[in-house]
């Protein structure tokens, strides 16, 4: 596989080395990973639990910083900047989709769908706007003023595609976005994904160990041991025993 | 944002109820218990407010209201004869025992009063004429101390009831008798003992003839005479005390009877420790309840905290948005607990006791404690959320 041109890459890690705790309790999750997705694409992390999916996740979401190496996530270094840096990287550049949608329950669905523009500093009148033609593109027109706890399983997920959509970052982030639903509902969800999100501009890193969803991935990348074992195009590749 | 803050704090009413109670139950103790507190401490200076004359003369090793040296006659003459001063009259108070018609003995707090004037005279008879005292052997008693100088008999139905003195009754003091004439209303105060008034001149008599029985006077200043500056002048003719009737407690007035009443009884008596004590007890379990409250609503949130961090929301801003939730909660449970703390107050002047007595100063520093509260929850919160990873949301 040809390395891609420079402006096509979306998210890069090089030598990227993560552990946690120190002495006998000493974790190593990522060790020298190397990491590449493009612009355009939806790229999806397998692998065993374990592995080190969640915590390259977060690595090249900012979350998390590396101990090693180099990240770089549309052309911006990440390594090296302070907190409040990443923070803002954060609040320009990225979507989140979380395995238990994280969705404030106190808050009414639209409101959920409003925090991501409230804290770029949008008014409250366009976050309103914005988060309403949001909802509707997901199909929860007429469920904007309820609370997520009376939607579906389903329903929560798209609420929170639509939060993860509505500033329409650079890189979408999800992990593990359909372990907490069932086959169909999961592969609605991963529809909806790929077809809001997809942009010429926009990357998709999806995490999951759910291979009934595979299908719905430009390119699959397999970890094992905290590394990129292999990177394929074609899910029919992969050992789906082993995940 | 803020708007988001307080909609995350009213979405959920079962929650948000358990911290309004929480918060509500603190600040109704701690107002409570102070004003209880206060009102009890206000009953050493009730002579002042029964009273009411503009300055009282003393003997000058008088430290207090309820402190009797008495003094001679002649002093009378000496105060009357300062310049700027209208009028003195006579004031005698002590303790003497009376001896009911039924043979018991009770103790009381009788209180002499100039004949010709009436000053210090009771505000309010809620039976009788004040000028029946100047009949033979005649006295006022108040109505709280006709109840405690009452009859106790069986009622119809087997229970006690007691038979409060009315006009016409008697009893003796130093086997004189004294025949009610009249039934007053005035506060209660610390020794808690019925007032019994009678004239001044008569006082010698249910004494037996004491020698001095000047325990106080009342003066009256020229119009225009400031008495502060009335009291300094008195002080330097005569060699005498003289205090001012202002009830203000928390001034740094020295002249002021009872703020130094009040604060004498601070000073020299167990009241303000053994009473302190359920003042700081009730202020400790309101400062734990309401923490603890609001410290169970931040943990429940730091989750969704979590997750705004990592949306990308920095520091500042969710430091603001603890810090609105925590004032609000703050102010409507102040609120709440405040008003029901004056509730029950009223409910307790209606039935006079205990005394509850709420200081704009307890309101504020209520106010000041619940918010403290607020605002410690708030930074223990704050604390908490910049501790936790923005990675975590990622974790199950
Ligand atoms: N915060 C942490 N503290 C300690 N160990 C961690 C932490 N996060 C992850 N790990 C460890 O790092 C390894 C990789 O974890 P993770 O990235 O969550 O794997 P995956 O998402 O592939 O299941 C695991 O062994 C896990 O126990
Ligand atoms: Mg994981």
């Amino acid at each position: 596989m040809s390395t891609p041109p420079a402006q096509t890459v979306a998210v890069r890690t090089r030598g990227v080395d993560m552990f946690f705790g120190d002495g006998e309790t000493k974790v190593t999750a990522l060790k020298q990973a190397d990491f590449e997705a493009n612009r355009g694409e939806l790229i999806m992390l397998v692998g065993p639990s374990g592995c080190g999916k969640t915590t390259l996740l977060s690595v090249i979401a900012g979350t998390l910083t590396p101990q090693t190496g180099t990240v770089e996530v549309f052309g911006q270094r990440l390594d090296g900047l302070s907190q409040e840096e990443l923070t803002a990287f954060r609040r320009k550049h990225l979507g989140f989709v979380f395995q238990s949608f994280n969705l404030i329950p106190t808050l009414s669905v639209l409101e959920n769908v409003m925090v991501p523009l409230l804290i770029q500093g949008a008014s409250h009148d366009v976050a309103v706007t914005k988060a309403l033609a949001m909802l509707a593109k997901v199909g929860l027109k007429g469920r904007e003023y309820g609370q997520p706890n009376a939607l579906s399983g389903g329903q929560q997920q798209r609420v929170a595609i639509a939060r993860a959509l509505v500033h329409e970052p650079s890189l979408l982030i999800c992990d593990e976005p359909t372990s907490a639903l069932d086959k169909d509902t999961g592969a609605q969800i991963m529809q909806m994904v790929r077809d809001l999100s997809r942009s010429p501009e926009r990357c998709v890193v999806v995490v999951t160990h759910d291979h009934r969803i595979f299908r719905f991935a430009d390119r699959i990348a397999e970890m094992e041991d905290g590394r990129i074992r292999r990177v394929v195009e074609d899910a029919g590749l992969l050992d789906t025993n082993h995940l | 944002m803020y708007r988001l803050a307080l909609n995350m704090l009213f979405g959920d009413r079962a929650k948000l109820a358990m911290l309004l109670c929480g918060l509500a139950f603190s600040a109704l103790l701690m107002a409570q218990q102070t004003s209880v507190f206060f009102g009890i401490m206000s009953w050493t200076y009730t002579p002042v407010y029964n009273i009411r004359a503009p300055i009282w003369v003393s003997d000058p090793m008088v430290e207090q209201a309820n402190d009797a040296k008495p003094m001679r006659d002649t002093d009378l003459y000496r105060v009357r004869s300062v310049d700027g001063v209208a009028w003195a009259a006579p004031l005698h108070t002590s303790f003497l025992q009376a001896r009911m018609q039924d043979g018991n003995f009770k103790l009381i707090t009788m209180v002499g009063i100039d004949a010709d004037t009436f000053a210090g005279a009771p505000a309010v008879l809620s039976q009788g004429l004040i000028e029946d005292l100047r009949l033979p052997n005649t006295v006022i008693v108040d109505e709280w101390g006709a109840q405690l100088m009452g009859r106790v008999t069986k009622g119809a139905d087997g229970k006690e009831v007691v038979i409060p003195l009315k006009v016409g009754d008697t009893f003796e003091v130093n086997d004189l008798e004294a025949r009610i004439v009249g039934i007053c209303k005035v506060r209660r105060a610390f020794t808690g003992g019925p007032f019994v008034y009678t004239t001044y001149d008569r006082t010698k008599q249910y004494t037996l003839g004491a020698r001095r029985t000047l325990s106080f006077m009342l003066v009256e200043p020229q119009p225009g005479v400031d008495p502060a500056k009335l009291c300094a002048r008195i002080e330097a003719d005569t060699g005498l005390k003289a205090w001012t009737s202002d009830t203000v407690i928390w001034s740094w007035s020295d002249r002021s009877l009872a703020r130094n009443t009040f604060w004498w009884f601070w000073k020299n008596t167990g009241i303000p420790f053994s009473f302190g004590t359920a003042v700081a007890l009730g202020l400790f379990v309101g400062i734990a309840v309401s923490g603890q409250t609001f410290y169970s609503f931040v943990l429940e949130n730091l989750k969704y905290f979590a997750a705004i961090k990592a949306m990308g929301a920095g520091m500042g801003v969710i430091a603001r948005m603890l810090l609105v939730q925590a004032f609000t909660a703050g102010l409507l449970g102040f609120g709440l607990g405040v008003g029901m703390a004056q509730a029950i107050g009223r409910a307790m002047i209606e039935k006079g006791m205990p005394p509850f007595i709420m200081f704009p100063q307890i309101f504020w520093a209520t106010l000041a404690l619940v918010l403290g509260i607020s605002l410690v929850s708030a930074i223990i919160g704050i604390i908490k959320v910049s501790r936790v990873d923005a990675a975590t949301v990622f974790r199950g």
